[in-house]
Formats: C-alpha cells, sequence, structure tokens
C-alpha cells in the first residue's frame, strides 16, 4: 500500500453544505490528516468508512472544532459550512456545535431526566421563551429521534435507565434539539444490537430530510445502507470520494477495492 | 490482488472458480462430441452426450447455491460480487450450451435413417469447432482476467454467424433440388441454428469476463450477422425459375 492520494476525489455535488480545502491535522508531530479536500452535500448521508486510525474520526471533528478541546491538535486549512469559515476567530465554538450536532459511539445521556437531556441545549441556547415553548421543543426532538413514543409516559425518569438503542436515539433527539443543520455521527451504531441498529438507521435516513449527516463506521455494510455518497480514508488521505453504489459496485482506486472487499485493514 | 483477510472467504470465490472451470470443460466435450457423432454417425457417442447433460445441469444447480451462500454469508462487494454474478450468468449460459449439444445428439438418430446431405456434416463440425475454441478462450480470458481476449472473442462471433448465413442458404438450395431433403435438411438447418446459438452464449460469457474486469458491461453492442430472420430467402430462388 502506497502512501499517495490519486483516486477519484471529484465528484459531483449539487447543494454543498461543507467544503474542506486543504486541511491538515497534526496531533504534535503525527501527521494525521493529509491535504484533505472534500465538498459535502445537504440532505444527503455521507459516510466515512477506512481501517482504525485512517483519520475519519479525526476529520469527522474538524468539522465542529472538537479537536480544539486537544491542546496538542492542530488544525490547518479551510472548512466552510455555508460559505462560512469555521475556524475564523469570531466563531465561537459553542455556537457552531449547536449548529453542527454531534453524536458519539457510546451513547452519553446525562445524568438527568430523559426531559431535561433534551431540553439541556434549547435552554442555553435561549431557544425557549417559556415552558410551554420549551415542551413543545422536546417532544419535536424526541418525535425526530423516533423516540416520543416510548418515553412520552416517562419524560421524568433518568435517560440513563432507557436501554442502548433508546439511549442512543435519545442522544440524537438531543442532538437535533438545538436545531442543527449539520449532524455528524461517529459510530453511533457499534455499540448497540442489530435491532436497535436498524432503528437507528432508519432514524438516519429521515433525518436527511432536514440535516447534512456525516456518518463515520467501522461497518461498511452500514455505510452502504445509509449512505448515498461514501469517502473512503487510508493513513490521514482522503483515498476516494464518490456515490456510495458506485464505491461498493466499481471503486476507482485499487486501496478502496483491497478495503472493501476485505483485503486490508 | 491480494488475499482476503478471510482466508475462507478465498477458499469459497476459489471453489466456485474451480467449479465453472469444470462446468466449462465438459461443456467443450460435449459441443465436440455431439458434432464427432453427427460427422461419423455415431449413435453411442451421441448418447454419451446426452446422458452427461445431466452433469452439467447439477453444476449449475450446485454453483448457484454455492453462489448464493456466499452472497448470504459474506456480502460480497465490487470484484468480488462481480465474480459471484458473472458465475452465476456464465453457468446459466454453458447450462444452456450444454443443452444445445444435447439437442444436436438427439437429431442424430432420425438423421443416421436419412441419405447424407453431402458436405452439410463436415461444415457443421467446423462451426462447433470454431465455437469450442471461442468458449476455450472465453474461459481462458475468464481465469486471467485478460478483457482483450474476451472482447476478441466476441468479435468472433461475427464468424459463426456467417457461417450459419452459408448453410442456411445451402439447405435452402438442396430442399428446392429435392424434396426428398426437406426433412434431413430441416433437421440440419436446426443443428445450424443451435451451434449459432452457441456461439451467442459463448458471447454473452466473454461480455461476463469484461463485467468482471471492468465493471462495465462491453460498450457498443455487437454488429448482427445473422440475418436470415428477416432474408426471405428469395436471392436463393432468383434465377432458378421457381
Amino acid at each position: 500500500m502506497y502512501d499517495v492520494p490519486h483516486g477519484r476525489n471529484e465528484v459531483a455535488v449539487t447543494d454543498v453544505k461543507i467544503t474542506a480545502r486543504n486541511v491538515q491535522v497534526y496531533y504534535g508531530d503525527t501527521h494525521a490528516i493529509k491535504d484533505v479536500n472534500v465538498e459535502i452535500e445537504s440532505n444527503t448521508v455521507t459516510a466515512f468508512i477506512g481501517p482504525s486510525g485512517c483519520g475519519k474520526s479525526t476529520f469527522l471533528r474538524c468539522i465542529n472544532r472538537m479537536n480544539d478541546t486537544i491542546d496538542i491538535c492542530r488544525v490547518e486549512g479551510d472548512i466552510r459550512i455555508d460559505g462560512d469559515d469555521i475556524y475564523d476567530k469570531r466563531v465561537d465554538p459553542v455556537q457552531l456545535r449547536a449548529k453542527v450536532g454531534m453524536v458519539f459511539q457510546k451513547p452519553n445521556p446525562f445524568p438527568k431526566s430523559i426531559y431535561d437531556n433534551v431540553a439541556y441545549g434549547p435552554k442555553i441556547h435561549g431557544m425557549a421563551r417559556n415552558k410551554a415553548e420549551l415542551d413543545d421543543i422536546v417532544e419535536r426532538a424526541l418525535r425526530r429521534g423516533a423516540i416520543w413514543d416510548e418515553v412520552k409516559d416517562r419524560l421524568q425518569s433518568p435517560g440513563t435507565g432507557l436501554s442502548g438503542g433508546q439511549q442512543q436515539r435519545l442522544c440524537i433527539a438531543r442532538a437535533v434539539a438545538t436545531e442543527p443543520e449539520v449532524l455528524l455521527m461517529d459510530e453511533p451504531c457499534s455499540a448497540l444490537d442489530p435491532i436497535a441498529t436498524a432503528q437507528v438507521e432508519e432514524l438516519i435516513d429521515e433525518l436527511r430530510q432536514n440535516y447534512a449527516v456525516v456518518i463515520v463506521t467501522h461497518s461498511m455494510q452500514q455505510a452502504a445502507r445509509v449512505s448515498q455518497k461514501t469517502a473512503f480514508f487510508h493513513l490521514g488521505n482522503l483515498v476516494e470520494y464518490d456515490d456510495t453504489t458506485k464505491i461498493f459496485t466499481n471503486p476507482e482506486d485499487s486501496r478502496t477495492e483491497s478495503y472493501i472487499t476485505g483485503r486490508i485493514g | 490482488m491480494q488475499d482476503h483477510i478471510s482466508s475462507a472467504f478465498d477458499r469459497d470465490l476459489e471453489g466456485i472458480q474451480a467449479r465453472i472451470m469444470k462446468m466449462g470443460g465438459l461443456v467443450e466435450q460435449a459441443i465436440l462430441d455431439a458434432a464427432q457423432a453427427l460427422e461419423t454417425r455415431d449413435q453411442e457417442l451421441a448418447d454419451q452426450v446426452r446422458a452427461n447433460d445431466r452433469v452439467i445441469d447439477d453444476l449449475e444447480e450446485l454453483l448457484n447455491e454455492e453462489a448464493a451462500r456466499v452472497i448470504a454469508l459474506r456480502a460480497p462487494t465490487a470484484v468480488d460480487l462481480r465474480v459471484i454474478l458473472s458465475v452465476m450468468r456464465m453457468s446459466a449460459n454453458l447450462e444452456r450450451i450444454g443443452d444445445l449439444a444435447k439437442n444436436l445428439a438427439k437429431r442424430n438418430a432420425v438423421l443416421m435413417s436419412m441419405p447424407a446431405i453431402s458436405g452439410s456434416t463436415s461444415q457443421l463440425r467446423r462451426m462447433s469447432r470454431d465455437v469450442q475454441i471461442m468458449l476455450k478462450d472465453a474461459l481462458d480470458a475468464y481465469i486471467q482476467r485478460d478483457e482483450a481476449l474476451a472482447r476478441d472473442v466476441i468479435e468472433r462471433d461475427v464468424d459463426i454467424d456467417q457461417m450459419y448465413n452459408t448453410l442456411f442458404r445451402e439447405f435452402l438450395t438442396f430442399m428446392l433440388e429435392d424434396p426428398r431433403n426437406i426433412t434431413p435438411c430441416m433437421h440440419l438447418h436446426f443443428i445450424a441454428k443451435n451451434i449459432e446459438r452457441m456461439g451467442d452464449h459463448v458471447t454473452s460469457i466473454a461480455e461476463q469476463v469484461v463485467f468482471l474486469v471492468t465493471g462495465e458491461k462491453p460498450e457498443e453492442p455487437r454488429q448482427k450477422e445473422d440475418n436470415t430472420s428477416t432474408d426471405l430467402g428469395l436471392s436463393s430462388m432468383q434465377g432458378r425459375g421457381v
């Protein structure tokens, strides 16, 4: 395996939401992301795939500046959402993260009630003027998270008391409560059983109506099932970015082919 | 191409490909034997071709089962998926060629009871020999992932079509000359048509090789040279006062 990007990265994108240009990420001396250029579409699920340590999660975390919290991490290049540079000094990362929601690998509900889990974001961003408005926001978010029917009668019970799959959908509801435009998901189903995974995947497809969804996944079958576009990362390079169907049936780059057919890990 | 991390997956794919090659070898032999039985009026050999077709049918069944199992258990993608898809289509083509060879052998008994039509069986044998070589090359192209050889096979089907056209006219002439030739010539014509159909199936196998290697079906459809279906045969009748 050679260490140069040369695959097909230019892909016809219609409605661009996120543009990344010449993005480099360093952890101390380690060059983790090497000159990544990518355009991510609105109302599309984009999957990032690649072996462990290929940089897919690192790149995902650049999109809502989660890497800011790591001292030795340095991000260079240009990432824009709707044309606005998210690394501009005037951008408040907290506001950015309201616009760019994130769901993590392990469900991580706050040790609070189901209601408060969802209400927390809207409250700190001052989205509701009174209790009735907040109730509405919480209900809408829980419905979007496809969990409302299961929790509507026990909104005051602790979120941590739900099953793993329910917790993850609660976290998705929490992420959409602040009305984000982009939803980042870092292996959202890796801790879930197949049924809960199917429910979350169904939810991801519905969320696409309203958001640009970017999902990092180790399950290639999941990427094939839920995404319309797929980006393959290898050794910090974006090797190939194309329609998911193309990537999984006839990829351009031999490294992509080797990875998706289970020849390199 | 490197091996899979899962060596069992490699073994599955190798097993399937070994089986399709075995099937291909049996079909090649069936073509040759059927044509030889025809020329040498060898009923025993013809019966053998008919009996052997069962083995070819069983192999197709087996290949379909194995392909379905790999799809279910290993969710093949990209080139692996194309191996499975192409094997499934190729085994269907091979099974059809086997049937056509069996049909040749079936007509042997009837033809043996009639006077021979001069020269026709040796021409048919040449034609089936060419089809068999095309099949051999298509299968070699498959194993070697040789796109150029596969495209060459696709080109060569034109020759088979032309041979069929020639025979079609020849049989027409024999039938016009003497009505007693009609029955054997009808049988011989079906045989020629069957060999021409074998050529089409071989072409389809070669197209699967192109698909396997490139991920795309060959772009332009091959020029059809068999125009007997639109030809009323009038040209053969002209000048004969019929």
